[in-house]
């Protein structure tokens, strides 16, 4: 059994390093998000914009104080997700969700979505973008 | 030692198959579906070195829909030079030095112009009238605005009293199975790259784009501009076939650009080649 994780995981990474290209399309990385700021965090989303040029998820996230921060993720353009087989119904408000992402350099919860997965299945991630630490990053 | 041999060959498989294949083979099951973000999948490697395929008249298919093919990051090294090669005037190395990348207009969601591609996909639209084909039109799912080219095919010169504009003015020729695409009439708006790399209103461009199989697409291609480059340069790209499914999509730019927000600049202001102090 932990031999086959092992193995599923380092399929995983294959996985990654062969599919997973750079998140932002539309202008470069370095000149809004910080890569040397990667969190990862747990919260609700709130709202999934559809929308051009970019997609954009919106999630609550609490802190030990109870205090909630929305923190506004972008993705790449919604016809590259929708080509990449990921649909309206696949990601919704009110789900708890577990996100990596690489904060922004001026306002930190403007973000960079890295990975998001539904809290009951952490090991299935629904979005796996790319980043600074992916081969040929931040150009495409 | 089975699992090692079971291991490379799933290796080479994931190197090989279409993405959306790939993610059956290795995804995360039906429930939950992964996005491996930002690629455009494009045509399955066995299939790519099939015949050309020919229209009615006998000139290849170029239609596409096609990814690549031009500049996007850094057009020296993109198109095939090594750094430090591309002929600029010391003036347009200062400005391309100097510029941020997020002011190139392509942000502001402002056309990427000649020869510029981002990740999403483009294509050539034929138009066949009672005159034969008149015009090629250059489709762009960002264009980045969602505009169109056209390519006159039905005029042998250019007008002399054009006004300056991001796409220019193009007529375009068969030189047997290579569709070549002469353009003049730029605008100095646009960017040739995220890099910065300039431009003038002298601008002229020649691209020669040629399908060499089924799913790939050269453009070799001319830029001659003596108000930017001390003599003309030739840069060769590459564009690849997408998969047969897909076509271009709907895209408006200006629907929800926030780009610049998490950075806290504006983005796009760099139209002019005036160099900032």
């Amino acid at each position: 059994m932990r031999m086959k994780m092992k193995f599923g995981a380092f399929m995983a990474g294959i996985g990654f390093l062969f599919l997973a290209v750079p998140l932002i399309a539309h202008h470069g990385f370095d000149t809004e998000y910080d890569a040397n700021k990667k969190v990862k965090l747990t919260g609700v989303v709130t709202k999934v914009e559809w929308l051009n040029p970019h997609m954009r998820v919106y999630i609550d996230v609490s802190d030990a104080k109870g205090t909630v921060s929305n923190w506004n993720l972008e993705l790449t353009s919604p016809n590259t997700v929708r080509r990449q087989g990921w649909g309206p119904k696949d990601l919704l408000p009110g789900e708890k969700v577990i996100f990596e992402a690489y904060a922004g350099k001026v306002i930190e919860t403007r973000g960079a979505l890295a990975r998001i997965s539904k809290a009951e299945t952490p090991d299935k991630p629904l979005f796996v973008a790319g980043g600074p630490e992916q081969p040929g990053f931040p150009k495409q | 030692m089975r699992r090692c041999v079971i291991a490379v060959t799933i290796i080479i498989l994931s190197m090989t198959l279409p993405a959306q294949l790939q993610a059956q083979l290795f995804g995360t099951g039906a429930q939950v579906k992964s996005v491996p973000a930002g690629g455009t999948p494009v045509v399955a490697d066995n299939l790519v070195n099939g015949p050309v395929p020919r229209l009615p008249d006998g000139k290849p298919d170029l239609t596409g829909p096609w990814v690549g093919g031009g500049s996007n990051a850094d057009m020296e090294v993109e198109g095939g030079l090594k750094p430090g090669e591309l002929p600029l005037l010391p003036w347009a190395k200062e400005l391309r030095d100097k510029r941020k990348e997020g002011d190139e207009p392509y942000t502001a969601c402002l056309p990427m112009g000649v020869p510029r591609v981002n990740p999403y996909p483009w294509k050539f639209a034929m138009t066949y009238t009672s005159k034969g084909l008149t015009q090629i039109y250059l489709l762009h799912e960002t264009g980045d605005a969602g505009y169109h080219r056209v390519v006159h095919m039905d005029q042998n010169k250019h007008p002399d009293d054009l006004l300056p504009t991001w796409w220019g003015h193009s007529i375009g020729s068969w030189e047997g199975d290579t569709l070549v695409i002469d353009t003049v009439g730029y605008n100095d708006k646009f960017w040739f790259d995220s890099r910065g790399t300039p431009h003038t209103d002298k601008l002229h461009t020649i691209e020669r784009w040629t399908r060499i199989n089924y799913g790939t697409l050269v453009d070799d291609f001319t830029i001659d501009d003596s108000g930017a480059f001390s003599k003309p340069v030739h840069l060769k790209f590459t564009a690849k076939l997408l998969r047969p499914d897909l076509d271009l999509m709907e895209f408006i730019c200006l629907e929800n650009n926030q780009v610049g927000a998490a950075g806290g600049y504006v983005p796009g202001t760099g139209t002019s080649n005036e160099i900032k102090k």
